[in-house]
């Protein structure tokens, strides 16, 4: 308990020390605003068209079908665990599951998800 | 001594954060984030049911496996039409979806 | 958990759904495109088959793989009210998908999935089961939403439908984690004996909360209502049918199962809420439908105050009220279903779905029209029709229970929704049709749906008995008191 008290200690020390450095200097500087200094700043430089670049749509399609195998293999750790005590039911089961995730990516392949345009 | 109420309230946290940032966020990429963090919450509040008040059984833990998985399907699909309305409209604004009245 | 293989006989109809979905998607990659069309009559065929199949269930009652999944009458007719649904609607989307360029067989793989997804939902004993069905409907769904990649209003409707749905699914779960979290077990049966002991806590009425919101958004009841109109006016129309009808149902099997079965305890905590969501549905739902000029917007409010008439037999917490549910459900399907098919075809001839292009169907069309009439005056409860009697059950529960006020708010809404829908009457009996307005020619399939709903309307009007008897039997059945 002790060590988190010296971390409480800490954290309200950090915080207190930022809202005090920010306050006071509110409070001093004089306020001169222009739109100057108003504007964006980027690494001295004007920004420059969007900043939303955009990615190649094929990135996307391909982080699609992956997030989605990806995924469905968190089943499989389970099933490996205990595969043992379940024997051929489980084994059943699981040729099941996945020949149905080998329709899925027979589908995908098909209609072109996984062509590189 | 972290206890089940120290868990249950940082997924209650979690959940008011990621519906705040469901309704308020404007890019639709970013509501199905704030949608993914409402469902992680659940998650922790399963699985910390599940090891405080029966640890001997897994049935929390199955179920936030299953979550898990859905909510990848559902965010995938929901990635997928994002997607192609982005292509017909160059926006993934929400507030810009108003081609049907809202 | 002891798994046996016995149990997997009583799931056969959930078992050939799921072989039938993948079968034909299987089938749309393997068929040339040229002869896709015959994927409908394939879906349709398969359909009937486990329609028929489920017949030989009626009599279980049997809960399987340790609570997991229940077959037993309820379950049973909700099959068969998704099954048939299924059926007229992919009979009613052959020309719709015939118009589509590519993904004829897809869609109606999807179809099939989400009637899965519905058969699960209303089967399902335990949490995680419930859950996994409810996904699988919501996510089916939401790709037919969004089905005409082309088309910008079924996108956005699609991004509208899993942003909304996925939310409300998030806080469905959130109640459902919280009542597992409160009873320690997500077996449905399981919970009654460990809430009596507890009590209620503030967390459990928190869950309870959640879950009505919940589930008030998947049955679309007041004010969970708003995404209902957008997504039923973009999404294309035979999926639209399909939404307002079935999933709502599904919503509202699991909806009841839960609070009928896992929480009757608890009943004298949540009814407030409930009552006071099935007034306020009934009501707005109605009121909002009287302005509309689109056909599909004003039956997706009509479908909202459907919605809070069917929650009246929830309200009334009796087998009375859980027989006229399913009673009024069944009836609702055909006659919902055959007022959307009437609009598939009139949108696929005309391309237009506001109600002032339905002048003068009457002279043009008269079967179309006679179909839309009857089926509205159904909607409505016309007495010769069938949803008369099924109202009529629903708010004798009501009565039954001292709750005399809403049933009279939902006699009164009852006459308001009359008037709505006596609006696209007229404009198809005494409007004048467009002078270049020829004749709708209706396709064979189409023809064969119209035909079961209009048959249904009226069969059931005039003689309900064995199908009132049947719900009510189920009823009894499922909540004996």
């Amino acid at each position: 308990m002790e060590q988190y008290l010296a971390l409480g200690i800490f954290l309200v020390v950090a915080l207190v020390f930022g809202v005090v450095v920010l306050v006071v200097a509110g409070l001093v500087r004089p306020k001169k605003p222009s739109p100057e200094k108003l504007s964006t700043y980027e690494c001295g430089l004007e920004t420059q068209g969007p900043t939303w670049v955009q990615f190649k749509i094929s990135y996307f399609m391909y982080a699609l079908v992956f997030l989605i195998f990806d995924v469905e293999t968190i089943f499989l750790y389970p099933w490996a665990v205990q595969f043992q005590k379940f024997g051929i039911f489980a084994f059943v089961e699981m040729i099941i599951f996945i020949g149905i995730l080998v329709v899925g990516l027979w589908y995908a392949w098909k209609e072109g998800a996984l062509e590189w345009l | 001594m972290v206890t089940l109420n120290h868990y249950l309230i940082l997924a209650a946290i979690l959940f008011c954060i990621g519906f705040y940032g469901a309704v308020a966020k404007k890019n639709a990429v970013a509501v199905l984030m704030g949608i993914e963090l409402m469902l992680n919450s659940v998650n922790i509040n399963l699985v910390a049911f599940n090891r405080f008040l029966n640890p001997g059984e897994m049935t929390g833990h199955i179920f936030a496996l299953m979550v898990i998985v859905v909510a990848a399907a559902e965010v995938a699909v929901g990635l997928a039409l994002i997607l192609n309305i982005y292509r017909q409209r160059l926006t993934t604004d929400v507030n810009d979806l108003d081609w049907l009245k809202w | 958990m002891q798994i046996q293989l016995a149990d997997f006989a009583l799931m056969m109809p959930e078992i050939a759904t799921a072989i039938l979905a993948i079968g034909l998607l299987i089938v749309g990659l393997v068929v040339p495109r040229e002869q896709a069309k015959g994927i409908s009559f394939l879906t349709v065929a398969g359909l009937v088959g486990i329609w028929l199949l489920n017949f030989l269930y009626w009599h279980e009652n049997a809960s399987l793989f340790g609570g997991i999944y229940i077959v037993d009458p309820y379950t049973v007719f909700f099959r068969f009210l998704f099954l048939t649904a299924a059926i007229i609607v992919a009979l009613a989307a052959k020309d719709y998908v015939n118009t589509l360029e590519r993904n004829q067989g897809e869609f109606y793989a999807l179809l099939v999935a989400a009637t899965l997804g519905m058969m699960i939902l209303a089967g399902a004993g335990d949490l995680v089961t419930l859950y996994i069905g409810l996904e699988l409907m919501t996510i089916t769904f939401v790709i037919l939403v969004g089905y005409q990649k082309k088309e910008a209003k079924s996108s956005e409707a699609g991004v509208k439908y899993v942003i909304l749905g996925a939310m409300s699914s998030a806080v469905l779960l959130y109640g459902l984690s919280l009542v597992f979290g409160f009873t320690g077990t997500t077996i449905i049966a399981d919970m009654v004996p460990r809430l009596t002991l507890s009590g209620a806590s503030p967390l459990l009425l928190l869950g309870i909360v959640f879950l009505v919101a919940g589930f008030g958004f998947k049955v679309s009841a007041v004010p969970f209502h708003m995404w209902s109109p957008d997504i039923y006016e973009g999404a294309p129309t035979p999926v639209t049918a399909f939404l307002a009808v079935a999933s709502k149902a599904a919503g509202l099997a699991a909806f009841v199962r839960v609070f009928l079965i896992a929480l009757p305890e608890l009943q004298p905590y949540w009814i407030t809420i409930v009552v006071v969501l099935t007034a306020i549905t009934v009501v707005v739902g109605n009121l909002i439908a009287i302005p509309q000029s689109n056909i599909k917007r004003m039956l997706a409010f009509s479908s909202v105050a459907q919605a809070g008439y069917i929650l009246f037999g929830l309200v009334a917490f009796s087998s009375l009220g859980v027989g006229a549910l399913l009673f009024h459900s069944i009836l609702y399907v055909f006659a919902n279903i055959g007022a959307f098919a009437v609009a598939i075809v009139v949108k696929n001839s005309t391309g237009s779905d506001e109600i002032k292009d339905y002048s003068g169907l009457a002279q043009t069309s008269p079967f179309l029209a006679a179909v839309m009439l009857l089926c509205l005056l159904s909607l409505a409860g016309i007495p010769p029709v069938a949803g008369f009697v099924s109202k009529f059950y629903l708010f004798m529960a009501v009565i039954e229970k001292g709750m005399v006020w809403l049933a009279f708010v939902g006699i009164m809404m009852s006459m308001v929704s009359v008037y709505y829908y006596l609006i696209v009457a007229k404009a198809m009996y005494l409007g004048t049709p467009n002078r270049e307005a020829k004749p709708i020619s209706v396709s064979a399939s189409t023809q064969i749906a119209l035909v079961i709903c209009l048959v249904a309307v009226i069969f059931f009007g005039v003689y309900p008995t064995p199908l009132l008897d049947l719900a009510m039997n189920v009823g009894y059945s499922f909540f004996p008191f």
